[in-house]
């Protein structure tokens, strides 16, 4: 039996009195990460919300050791604190980096490329609110087509970003590490039987997980985690998990909602003309499309090598 | 030259405040500049915007530490933080809150004025955003701008990053204020705030590794863990009320509150059956918990 809700301890090992906006999705993310992942785990985060909200001086969340160096180097410095644990002969100790979408789509990426290219024997989690937040909502590779932020402003001309969200979560399995999984904090089963399964494997394990965030997305503070359901039945979000690179999506919609249901709900697409909607609509069917090929594809692969 | 010191919350436009008192005492020909604390700020979370005012041009870039003038946009920082510190003697504080000047003890040497800018808000704009009435507050208690002035800031900042039409409803609201202002009569009130430990050990204090050191230290607790002392439940607007008679320990909202503030417990009329409970201390009135129950136990009030 794999890990749920009611398995998770009651004692809060990121605790409150953290300063994230009220209904911040990421501080739901990460307080339960820590459930699963237990004491014997040490932390990195680089610049970002979480850091902010999780530490400032003299007050900090965390209560196991935790360590910040700078914004692009989430994957090396994780992996430096991994071989200095080694080297002092704690090897069950897991490490974890917890960096924003901006610190791993963007200006993480090569640290990450290069810690996955050698399979360093990290977690990687990557909490996508889909902007830079903490300074204050700037558009980054992982933002998606259409979205309001404060350097993809919507006025007459320019109606939001105009560029389609990277796909990190492909580019990390295309790098052949043990485990890549995107998980959402709309689905709590989905996401704590990952994380244990990440947390019981060895070498490079990344995951990708959906965190609203209710300032940059303009929504109410309430409905966090609803729009988080409402990406994933949309198919804005998938959600798979890729063990050795046998890909699996663990949550398929019946049906899938319009992206209008998605986006209706968050004032950073209000702006949005019928004309991007379809752009957008078009963009998450081929999306969808993709996903489920590759899926098919990867598993077969696999079946073939064997 | 005048200097302003705002204090407010994350979300409540202290900054946009800031910045129509520079306008108002730069269409009454002086030199202004207004800008933010720079650090990042959480909405709910205590920040800071500046003003400064001179006849001359303005070469001076700190923050303001010794203000000539305080403007609190929110009466629950009181507690929280110390407002009033570096006030001039004689400088001025004006308050947003129901009680009168009197009330409150923020020095002796200041004088006060309070206003419910929330209510006059609430009156004339229909939302409780204090940012524009404070101002007229402001302009009443200090008369350091005149409310022409005031209402030319207001159209000139408002107007133009929330259109016209409601920069002209936030005139009659900082007008409104204008005339409601209260100011102190009779001998301020010593300062209570100086009377709690402050923050003590420096960065060069701590031991090395000081983050992963816990300590108690007079002024509080330090490492891990020790956001605990950071109540947040001053950020509520909204308070969930449970009916554990309804809750059939799901744990739904045990597992989404990001604050981590709700348990399980034993229910009360019931022994056998667990509940939740709710620490106040920390809830930040999101309505996630509300919103996910299954059984509708918990509902949002004011
Ligand atoms: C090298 C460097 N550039 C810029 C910054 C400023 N900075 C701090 S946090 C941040 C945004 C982080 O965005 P993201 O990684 O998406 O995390 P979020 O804040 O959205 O949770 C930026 C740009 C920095 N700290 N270091
Ligand atoms: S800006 Fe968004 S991600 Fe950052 S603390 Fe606030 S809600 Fe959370
Ligand atoms: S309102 Fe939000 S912060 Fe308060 S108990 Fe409910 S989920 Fe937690
Ligand atoms: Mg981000």
């Amino acid at each position: 039996m794999s890990i749920g809700i009611k398995d998770l301890p009651e004692e809060n090992l990121f605790t409150a009195g953290h300063t994230a906006c009220a209904g911040c999705g990421a501080a739901i993310v990460v307080r339960n990460i820590m459930k699963v992942l237990g004491e014997n785990t040490v932390i990195y985060t680089p610049a970002n919300c979480l850091l902010v909200f999780g530490a400032t001086y003299p007050h900090i969340a965390w209560k196991v050791p935790y360590h910040h160096v700078a914004f692009e180097n989430t994957a090396a410095c994780a992996t430096g604190m991994k071989r200095a644990l080694n080297t002092l002969g704690k090897e069950d100790t897991t490490v974890v980096g917890f960096a924003g979408d901006g610190g791993t789509a963007d200006i993480g990426m090569q640290a990450l490329s290069a810690a996955a290219e050698r399979n360093e024997d990290i977690i990687y989690v990557m909490y996508d609110n889909e902007a830079y937040m903490n300074t204050g909502i700037q558009r980054s590779g992982s933002t998606p087509y259409g979205a309001w932020t404060t350097t993809t402003p919507a006025g007459k001309v320019i109606k939001g970003k105009e560029l389609f969200k990277k796909d990190v979560a492909q580019i990390i399995l295309a790098h052949n590490v043990p485990y890549v999984a995107t998980a959402s904090v709309g689905y709590p089963q989905d996401m704590l039987k990952k994380v244990e399964k990440a947390k019981n494997m060895k070498g490079f394990r990344f995951l990708q997980i959906y965190s609203s965030c209710p300032t940059g997305w303009r929504h109410p503070t309430d409905i966090t985690v609803e729009i988080a359901n409402k990406a994933v039945e949309s198919g804005m979000w998938t959600l798979f998990e890729a063990v050795d690179g046998r890909m699996e999506i663990t949550h398929r919609p019946k049906e899938r909602i319009p992206v209008q249901d998605y986006l209706k709900l968050q004032g950073r697409f209000r702006h949005m003309s019928e004309e991007q909607i379809r752009i957008l609509q078009n963009w998450v069917d081929k999306k969808w499309d993709r996903d489920s090929r590759l899926e098919k594809a990867l598993k077969m692969l696999d079946e073939s090598t064997d | 030259m005048f200097e302003v010191r705002f204090h407010g919350r994350g979300g409540q436009g202290a900054v946009m405040a800031a910045q129509a008192l520079a306008s108002a005492a730069f269409s009454e020909g002086n030199y202004a500049v207004a800008f933010p604390y720079f650090g990042a700020e959480r909405r709910g979370a205590p920040v800071l915007a500046f003003t400064r005012v001179d006849s001359k041009k303005i070469y001076r870039k700190t923050q303001v530490y010794e203000p000539d003038f305080v403007v609190v946009l929110d009466d629950s920082l009181l507690e929280m933080v110390d407002v009033t510190e570096g006030l001039k003697d004689g400088g001025v504080v004006v308050v947003n809150t129901r009680k009168k000047p009197e009330e409150l003890a923020l020095g002796e040497n200041i004088k006060v004025a309070t206003v419910d800018a929330t209510g006059v808000a609430l009156e004339v704009l229909g939302q409780p955003i204090t940012n524009s009435s404070i101002l007229g507050a402001f302009a009443k208690a200090t008369g350091a701008v005149s409310m022409d002035a005031i209402e030319k800031g207001i159209m000139d900042i408002f107007g133009n990053k929330i259109g016209m039409k409601i920069a002209e409803k936030n005139c009659r609201a900082a007008k409104a204020a204008y005339d409601r202002t209260i100011s102190a009569d009779g001998r301020p009130r010593e300062k209570e705030f100086e009377k709690k430990p402050k923050w003590l050990p420096d960065v060069k204090e701590l031991p090395i590794g000081g983050a992963g050191v816990k300590m108690e230290t007079n002024a509080g607790m330090i490492g891990p863990g020790s956001f605990l002392e950071n109540k947040t439940g001053g950020w509520r607007t909204f308070m969930p009320i449970v009916e554990n008679d309804k809750c059939v320990a799901c744990q739904l909202c045990w597992y989404f509150c990001p604050e981590g503030c709700i348990t399980m417990v034993p229910y009360d009329n019931n022994r056998f059956k667990k509940g939740i409970a709710i620490d106040l201390d920390y809830c930040k009135g999101c309505g996630i918990c509300a919103h996910e129950c299954p059984t509708h136990a918990i509902e949002m009030k004011r």
